[in-house]
């Protein structure tokens, strides 16, 4: 028995009836219709005759509701326009109904639309946690961040750099200006000793109104007391991160109990509300413990930091008193800054205090040295994925222009009995916003899997501030869904409810397709989409082709045939001459093992260092007051020149006779030799900061790259690690083989010389390149995925509107075989159609892409943002895929039997 | 007999269904069925006519439809005249005998 009822309601549909009316309706028709089947079946008439004879009573639909316009019926407009609310209850009806009938459509659409939502989801979660809302304080708006600043002449220079606790401390009793003025250093490494074995954790030491400052309360038990940060080494008290109690500690009780951290029995009295990591909202540490603790923590690094002016450890956090404006609190440090620089003009004159948002220094910090490039590669990737949005917009813009044109016939009976062109307009904006907030609800999860990721893809897994789908991320998606929805719904729309009722009336169904106008439009949105997968193409090909030039580059150090890793023997309470005794047997021990060529100590792991100022050069006269040498400072032991592969210039290397006992030398680099000596450097003396007697410059070595891959050189000072001492350093070996092979058996050398001691960091040259080129790798991925994504959505767009201009020319391209064309003719045409759109877009994208090329080559490696073979690459990808896409259809256009196309006419 | 023709079968349709309802009530296929037997074929309601047509009786409150549910089959609106729709049957009765009778005495088709 046929579903009679599924036949009327689907004829009743077009008719948008109330809903009580249309189901009792349509329950009347259909029995009725089931009576007169089974009736025409009864008097002997085949299932099939008597199903078309029932179906052809519902012909005249239009009669069903031309009752509704009778003068007879209630007035104020009647069912038809309701109040707002009705009818947006109808218009969903209405859609969800349309919506099951395409099962297929609404699959392809919702899911290309979650695609594009869901990838701006990731990348939105991503740039809103570190940039746009960054710290989960109360009434962050009024925290400022404090930093101290180097002046040189008038200007000041735009770099804050840390304070000294005891200036911080001054700042913070005569300031005027804040509530509260905090301290706090970058996470540090410390040694956790439990159950005899050690891990690595993260530190900061803070000061005592650390979190009253920034107006926190704690998950559990309590802050510090001011008196806890009042005399050196006294208050062994410590605050837990909450994800550190829960990861490391499993949640379980964990308030007054002792950790031994760097030798050091620590009390655990709070823990710090979940979500908070620190004032660098990115990366954040496992414990606070008060700046007093920094002596017996840190012995020989941090040991007078308490009390000496001149050891800047500290970034200050301070609350604004309520009504206090920037301008005023910076003018009253200025102030303090200059009575400062008179009390203590050898260290303090020639500094100034800088008060700034402490958004922006998050995000200097944040970003490193150049915060500009988390904005920028923030930026770059919105518009990256916005461009996949707005490439998946178009496409189903394009599906919807396709569909609208098989609607238009209804769309013109509803006009016809009367409903408004608004209206229309209304229902049909109703169906794509639909349609865009299902993308945007699977978006989400999209999204959220993307996140993974991402995160998946970040080295270590330290301690990051998690991916959180906040109100913001929701409410981004929201607006996106709803914007996609309106903007992939208006043109359709507005173009199917533009089409004059009587001449679509009069139209053969057949014809319906015709209209030069909207092939025009679907023609302009995909070539616009060939353009921007193009623009996304080229883009991955340069950063791809950078990449690998990057690999190329010579870093000033060898990297094949190199391990490092880090060991930290002071953590592990040595003594001095332990410590010494330690780095000796490593090293011959080592050295010694088969397979290794030469083993060796340094301070500094490639592309890990950081410059160092105030180093002074004898006989060089400052420019101004504020003028400091700068340099790379790497503490080194004997044959670390030959380990790392760095090549001497001039000069001697340091050999064992260079002792505490000995005169203290060093090894400068190229670049610094030329800035300081042009007359040649061997023989000049410099002194770095903290050292009493000059070093005298024994050897000159090649530059390398210390900080960043591809860095401009930057000075750099080795010192003799027998006349430097250090409690953490890195054991460089240089390998005959592969480097990992010979890792573990080093780390059973070192672990026999120091069963207590912390081994971490274990890595090989290679990995060090790829950690320096993290970034780019990330932007490679990301660019690959989303260049990919677009392609094939663009793809997909081209075989859709191909594949319907087949459709609709099939009784054209059946005349043209009937005429004698061959069906390779035919081929050309339905590809060479398709292709001049490719090659539009083809066009258009390349030309933008080389007006953008200025953007991309700050991020580039030795490769012009022209260069021809990324452009030649992307092309070939991009021709060869809208090639098949073309292809396709086209085959299909070859197949068309002339007989058929032509008898349907 | 010549089939009427559209704008006679409009006008009299009403009157139809009022007065197929009068003796008892019945639903819209029985409705549809009555007068096609009793017109012998030659009167058809197509259903796009027929039940927007019953449904604006009801407005009028003329006729009023009821739901009936019967074991073992799907339930049916019947619908049954109303005291309102007894009086306009009657003189809707009324008129048309007029109307016939009018029409008779000038065409002379009366007892033909």
């Amino acid at each position: 028995m046929p579903d009679w009822n599924d036949l009327v309601r689907r004829r009743l549909a077009p008719l948008s009836l109330p809903p009580a009316e249309e189901a009792g309706l349509a329950e009347e028709l259909s029995q009725h219709l089931e009576d007169r089947y089974r009736e025409l079946l009864s008097g002997g008439t085949e299932e099939a005759d008597a199903y078309e004879i029932v179906a052809a009573e519902l012909d005249d639909t239009a009669r069903l509701r031309r009752r509704a316009a009778r003068p007879e019926m209630p007035p104020a407009g009647g069912p038809r326009s309701g109040s707002f609310g009705t009818d947006l209850a109808r218009d969903l009806r209405y859609a969800f109904r349309t919506m099951r009938q395409s099962p297929l459509f609404v699959t392809f659409v919702v899911g290309t639309l979650a695609l594009g939502i869901g990838a701006n989801t990731t990348v939105f979660t991503v740039v809103n946690g570190l940039i746009l809302n960054p710290l989960p304080v109360r009434d962050a708006a009024r925290l400022v961040a404090v930093a101290s600043a180097e002046v040189a002449g008038r200007s000041q220079s735009a770099t804050p750099l840390p304070l000294s606790y005891p200036d911080l401390r001054d700042y913070r009793e005569r300031n005027q200006v804040f509530s509260e003025l905090a301290g706090y250093t970058s996470p540090r490494l410390v040694t956790l000793e439990e159950r005899g074995a050690t891990q690595s954790m993260f530190a900061e030491l803070v000061t005592a109104n650390y979190f009253a400052a920034l107006d926190l309360t704690p998950a559990s038990g309590r802050f510090f007391l001011s008196e806890e940060d009042s005399a050196p080494g006294a208050h062994p008290v410590a605050v837990m991160n909450y994800a550190t109690w829960q990861r490391r500690f499993g949640g379980e009780a964990i308030l007054g109990r002792t950790l031994r951290v760097n030798g050091l029995a620590l009390t655990v009295v709070g823990v710090a509300p979940p979500g908070f990591i620190g004032v660098n909202a990115v990366f954040g540490p496992d414990l606070w413990i008060p700046a007093a603790m920094a002596e017996p923590l840190f012995p020989s690094t941090m040991r007078k930091v308490w009390i000496d002016r001149g050891q800047a450890a500290f970034f200050g956090v301070g609350r604004l008193r309520p009504g206090l404006t920037l301008e005023r609190a910076n003018s009253n440090m200025a102030g303090i800054a200059a009575a400062l620089g008179r009390e203590f003009p050898n260290i303090d004159q020639g500094r100034a205090a800088t008060v700034r948002p402490i958004r922006e220094a998050i995000l200097a910090t944040a970003g490193g040295p150049a915060s500009s490039t988390i904005f920028f590669a923030s930026a770059a990737l919105l518009a990256v994925v916005g461009i996949v949005l707005l490439i998946a917009c178009s496409n189903v813009a394009n599906l919807l222009l396709a569909r609208s044109a098989a609607r238009r016939q209804e769309i013109a009976v509803r006009m016809a009995m009367g409903a408004s062109r608004a209206r229309l307009v209304r229902q049909m904006l109703t169906e794509s916003v639909l349609l865009g907030l299902l993308g945007g609800a699977l978006g989400v999860a999209a999204g959220y899997a993307g996140l993974r990721l991402v995160y998946g893809m970040l080295p270590g897994g330290a301690n990051f501030a998690p991916p959180r789908l906040d109100a913001t991320v929701f409410g981004f998606t929201l607006l996106l869904s709803l914007a996609t929805g309106l903007l992939f719904g208006l043109i359709p729309a507005f173009k199917a409810s533009s089409a004059g009722v009587a001449e679509v009336l009069k139209e053969e169904a057949r014809t319906i397709g015709r209209s030069r106008r909207r092939v025009t439009l679907s023609s302009a949105l995909l070539v616009g989409q060939v353009a921007l997968s193009f623009i996304l193409l080229i883009t991955a090909a340069l950063v791809l082709r950078s990449i690998g030039r990057a690999y190329q580059m010579d870093p000033g150090f060898q990297t094949a045939h190199l391990a490092v890793f880090t060991v930290s023997p002071g953590q592990a309470g040595y003594s001095k001459a332990q410590t010494r005794a330690f780095y000796k047997e490593v090293r011959e021990r080592v050295a010694a093992l088969p397979g290794i060529q030469s083993a060796s100590w340094a301070s500094n792991v490639p592309l890990w260092a950081r410059p160092l100022s105030g180093i002074e050069v004898e006989g060089w006269q400052k420019r101004s007051q504020a003028d400091t040498v700068r340099a790379i400072v790497n503490t080194v032991d004997v044959s670390y020149f030959e380990t790392a592969g760095v090549a001497l210039e001039n000069g001697r290397e340091f050999t064992a006779l260079d002792r505490d006992t000995s005169a203290p030398v060093a090894i400068v680099n190229e670049k610094m030799a030329r800035d300081y000596w042009p007359s040649g450097a061997l023989g000049k003396r410099i002194r770095l900061p903290g050292e009493t007697r000059m070093r005298e410059i024994v050897g000159v070595a090649r530059n390398a790259n210390y900080t960043t891959w591809g860095e401009p050189p930057q000075a750099c000072v080795y010192v003799p690690l027998a006349q430097n001492d250090s409690e953490t350093m890195n054991l460089y070996i240089r390998t005959a083989h592969d480097p990992r092979l010979m890792m573990e058996p080093a780390e059973r050398v070192v672990h026999a010389a120091g069963p207590m001691v912390l081994m971490m960091g274990q890595r090989t040259g290679r990995e060090i390149v790829d950690g320096g080129l993290f970034q780019a790798r990330v932007v490679v991925v990301l660019l690959t995925v989303f260049g990919l994504l677009a392609l094939g959505l663009a793809s997909i767009g081209l075989y859709g509107i191909l594949a319907y201009s087949v459709a609709r020319r099939r009784r054209e391209i059946g005349v043209r075989l009937a005429l004698g064309a061959s069906r390779a003719s035919v081929l050309r045409l339905i590809i060479g159609e398709g292709m001049t759109l490719v090659l539009a877009g083809l066009a258009i994208g390349f030309v933008t892409a080389l007006a953008a090329g200025r953007l991309m080559s700050r991020m580039l490696y030795g490769v012009s943002a022209s260069d021809p073979l990324s452009l030649a690459a992307a092309v070939a990808v991009l021709s060869a895929v809208a090639l098949l896409a073309c292809y396709l259809p086209a085959r299909w256009a070859t197949r068309v039997d002339p007989l058929t196309a032509l008898r349907e006419s | 007999m010549e089939v009427p023709d559209a704008e006679w079968k409009k006008g009299s349709a009403e009157l139809l269904v009022l007065s197929l309802l009068e003796d008892q009530p019945r639903h819209g296929y029985d409705i549809s069925k009555a007068i096609e037997m009793r017109s012998g074929g030659a009167l058809k309601f197509h259903v796009t006519s027929l039940y927007p047509l019953l449904h604006r009786l009801e407005e009028q409150q003329w006729i009023e439809g009821r739901w009936v549910e019967k074991a073992g089959q799907r339930r049916r609106r019947y619908y049954r005249l109303t005291a309102q729709g007894r009086k306009v049957l009657r003189s809707q009765q009324r008129s048309w005998l007029n109307f016939v009778a009018a029409i008779g005495r000038i065409t002379g088709l009366e007892n033909a």
